[in-house]
């Protein structure tokens, strides 16, 4: 018993003898002790749930700092492309013009439009070689770099933006290998925390909501057998209404946001908690945003007649990228933490489930043997008595 | 277990019998392992034709019902109609740069729409079957690639209700088959690595580790004995009741640790080492390193392959392989991307090709976490005992090292938990 509780003692006092030797002076003192372990018990929680949540959230800073250095240097060979084109386009569209010269309308068309339908193939062809309308500069902002790192670490992996360097590459492989376990590690302590504490929540509404005690106590009384507490087992049901309640908060908040149909919302919910992640909704991403902006300050420096209205929505929009961003982070690590806890619960029921069938089939099968024994016996002696 | 203890009890059985229950096993096996893979790729077969058939019957439903929605915007021809205007409006004043930038902006937003048209999905032409086939296996499997996506509700709704049946059938298959393949690895890696399939050397090679480990042993009693003098004579100069008891009942304990190690090695003999040869070859654990060797050469291997098929480089192979396995699929590599125009029967074969390898890469990931797991359960206790009795003649640097060994435990706990492979393929996939 000493050793226990010696063992318990050791690694918080880490070589302080004095520390120990207060605590062994007054043993008698049992309420302080009871506050002291409790004291320490809550600090060794804190530090293994909060160290581990604290671990992944630097690893993913620090991953999407790497990101961004990596990936802005990423010269888009295809953005001069595109640009040489639109100039030769025009430069094309100039010499037809002064070649028709607005007399012959129909010809003039048939020219520009045969111009125009080259550089749709030429830019449908760069676009397949990667081009996004986007430079680096504009994809790779630190909230959709962070959202990156998470989407590779969770193994959501959506897609919608990717490394296109070697060295982006290279380096994405290795922050998975290592940063993979990492979360496996903070989903496993997640679950365990969550379970735990819906347990207990469970637990003590369930004694609430027992309005009969002594009917239960006078029931054992008469049974004369004392039942001890029982061990209550959260039903899976309960888990998976929470699971579906998240699953319902997170669609309606998206579905308002994104102006997305409830049923892509549902959609982006479920493949995103299932890891399945198929990158064709993504919050806070839409295509051409932030190219659009630009585009808007352009058209307002050069052109006073347009509306500053405009720019400023479009701003917003930007702006309210970034938080959407954020908010999604939290929503996918906590709706990971939630399904850990209910695999934590449920696989308590059906472990009980299991046990419980596997007594039941024995019973049956033991059942079965006895009445077929006592069917199949008697003849089987007869035959046996008669050969012998 | 029990079959096995009564045709131990019985040694006269009938050579029918022993036939008969030859085949009982044989049908087993085949039913758990060669019908799971049937169920699977069944399964994954007729999702791809249910998604194919949703995908084609709503396209056209939806073109008769709402054809505006459908009739692609003539971007070319809005584009034309506003540079006529730009032409007629400026032709007075003749200047051609003015002129050009301003057919310049008309051409810019002209891109724009084209380049979101084009990010925005391809068509209902992906779903021929073979793509359809790759995307309710990357839908069973969680990787979800998103090259292709359905576009109609009802395709959505059927995609996520798959999910939910088809993931657990896809862990089914996972714990199954990394069984099996842990099994027969590790047959292999008896035969192979440990040279058992020729016994002299074999015994040979368990007779020198032996020695070695008896030589650990003494080392560790040594160091042991020397310990507990030294806590000893500490905890006598400093006469506190808790620090005494305490080293006394670490030393019981660590002593107990130490002399059952020795234990073992001194009991070998002959009969026994032939026993260990002729053994079973479950107790045998495959060290870490040959598992993780396993995993990269599969990837590199991957690399090659795709390589060589899909025209990428080694990088991007590997790349692809492992963001692949690891069921993240970003979809910016997919195979039978580059060469859909070129040709038709390439695509076909590199899907199934591609197919294949995820699945059989799968279950070789949750064959090395099986194994790995073993080794860490076998491995950790050991080192916990050799950390303990190797430190710390004084208190500080004792208890210290008492803090790492807890630790240790911890984490050998936590390992444990968490390399216990059907969680961690359960997890891998479905977020477990």
């Amino acid at each position: 018993m000493p050793n226990k509780f010696q063992r318990k003692v050791s690694p918080m006092s880490g070589g302080g003898v004095a520390r120990a030797s207060s605590v062994s002076s007054s043993p008698s003192n049992q309420p302080r002790k009871r506050v002291k372990r409790c004291c320490r018990n809550f600090v060794t929680f804190m530090c293994t749930q909060v160290g581990v949540g604290a671990l992944i959230v630097i690893y993913a800073i620090c991953g999407a700092f790497a990101f961004m250095n990596i990936e802005r240097q990423f010269i888009d060979g295809t953005a001069d492309q595109v640009l040489e084109m639109r100039q030769n386009c025009s430069q094309q569209l100039w010499s037809i013009t002064e070649k028709h010269n607005l007399i012959d309308r129909r010809k003039w068309s048939e020219d520009t439009n045969a111009v125009l339908r080259d550089y749709q193939a030429q830019i449908a062809d760069v676009i397949k070689q990667g081009y996004v309308g986007r430079s680096p500069e504009q994809i790779w902002s630190f909230p959709a770099a962070l959202m990156f790192c998470l989407s590779v670490i969770t193994m959501i992996g959506y897609g919608n933006m990717v490394p296109r360097t070697p060295w982006g590459k290279g380096f994405t492989v290795i922050y998975a290998s290592i940063g993979i376990p990492l979360y496996i590690l903070y989903f496993l302590n997640m679950g365990r925390v969550l379970a735990r504490s819906f347990k207990f929540l469970y637990r003590s509404m369930h004694d609430c909501t027992q309005e009969h005690p002594h009917l239960d106590r006078l029931d054992a009384l008469e049974g004369g057998v004392s039942l001890p507490r029982k061990k209550i087992i959260v039903p899976s049901t309960a888990c998976l209404w929470v699971i579906f309640f998240y699953v319902l908060t997170g669609t309606v908040m998206f579905a308002n946001w994104e102006r997305w149909s409830f049923l892509n919302s549902f959609y982006f919910c479920m493949t995103s908690l299932c890891k399945i992640g198929f990158g064709d909704f993504v919050p806070g991403a839409s295509l051409t945003t932030a190219a659009d902006v630009n585009a808007a300050t352009q058209k307002l420096q050069e052109d006073i007649s347009a509306d500053p209205n405009e720019l400023a929505q479009l701003q917003s929009v930007a702006a309210d990228q970034h938080s959407k961003l954020a908010i999604n982070f939290v929503y996918m690590l906590l709706g990971m933490g939630l399904v850990a806890m209910c695999r934590n619960l449920m696989r308590e029921e059906v472990r009980v489930k299991l046990r419980e069938m596997r007594e039941d089939a024995k019973l049956c099968m033991e059942d079965t043997r006895l009445r077929f024994v006592g069917c199949c016996g008697s003849p089987r002696d007869g035959y046996d008595s008669d050969y012998y | 277990m029990s079959s096995r203890r009564s045709s131990f009890r019985r040694k006269e059985k009938p050579a029918f019998d022993r036939f008969k229950d030859h085949c009982r096993h044989f049908t087993a096996f085949m039913f758990s392992n060669v019908g799971i893979i049937l169920l699977v790729t069944f399964y994954t077969i007729g999702g791809a034709f249910i998604f194919q058939a949703i995908e084609i019957f709503e396209y056209e439903r939806l073109k008769l019902e709402k054809p505006h929605r459908f009739i692609a915007r003539n971007f070319s021809g809005e584009a034309l109609t506003r540079i006529w205007d730009l032409t007629s409006e400026n032709i007075s004043f003749f200047d051609p740069r003015a002129y050009r930038r301003r057919v310049n902006d008309v051409l810019l937003e002209y891109q724009r729409a084209i380049v979101k048209k084009q990010l925005k999905g391809p068509d209902v032409e992906q779903w021929s079957f073979s793509g359809a086939f790759l995307y309710s296996l990357t839908v069973i499997t969680t990787i979800g690639y998103g090259n292709i996506t359905p576009q109609s509700e009802w395709g959505k709704l059927v995609t996520i209700l798959y999910a939910i049946i088809g993931m657990p059938l896809f862990l089914l298959y996972l714990s199954n088959i990394g069984d099996v393949l842990a099994k027969s690895f590790k047959w292999i890696y008896s035969k192979v690595c440990l040279c058992r399939i020729c016994p002299g050397v074999a015994k040979r090679r368990i007779i020198r580790e032996r020695r070695k480990m008896r030589q650990l042993a003494r080392a560790l009693q040594l160091h042991d004995m020397e310990n507990a003098r030294g806590s000893s004579s500490y905890s006598s100069s400093n006469s506190t009741s808790t620090s005494n008891s305490s080293s006394s009942g670490d030393y019981s304990r660590s002593s107990k640790h130490s002399s059952s190690l020795v234990d073992v090695p001194f009991s070998g003999s002959d009969s026994d080492i032939e026993r260990e040869i002729r053994g079973s070859t479950d107790e045998i654990t495959v060290p870490v390193t040959v598992c993780i060797f396993v995993m990269v050469g599969y990837i590199l291997w991957g690399a090659l392959l795709f390589g060589r098929w899909e025209d990428w480089n080694y990088l991007d192979g590997s790349y692809f392989c492992l963001i692949s396995l690891s069921s993240i699929g970003f979809g910016d590599l997919v195979p039978g991307d580059r060469v859909i125009t070129a040709d038709r029967d390439k695509v076909e074969v590199s899907f199934i090709l591609c197919a294949v390898y995820l699945l059989l890469g799968m279950a070789v990931i949750a064959m090395c976490f099986n194994l790995m797991q073993v080794n860490i359960k076998n491995n950790i206790p050991c080192k916990k005992v050799t950390t303990y009795s190797f430190t710390g003649a004084s208190r500080p640097q004792y208890s210290s090292c008492k803090a790492r060994i807890q630790g240790l435990f911890s984490m050998q706990k936590l390992l444990g938990r968490s390399l216990s492979y059907k969680r961690i393929l359960l997890f891998t996939v479905v977020g477990d």
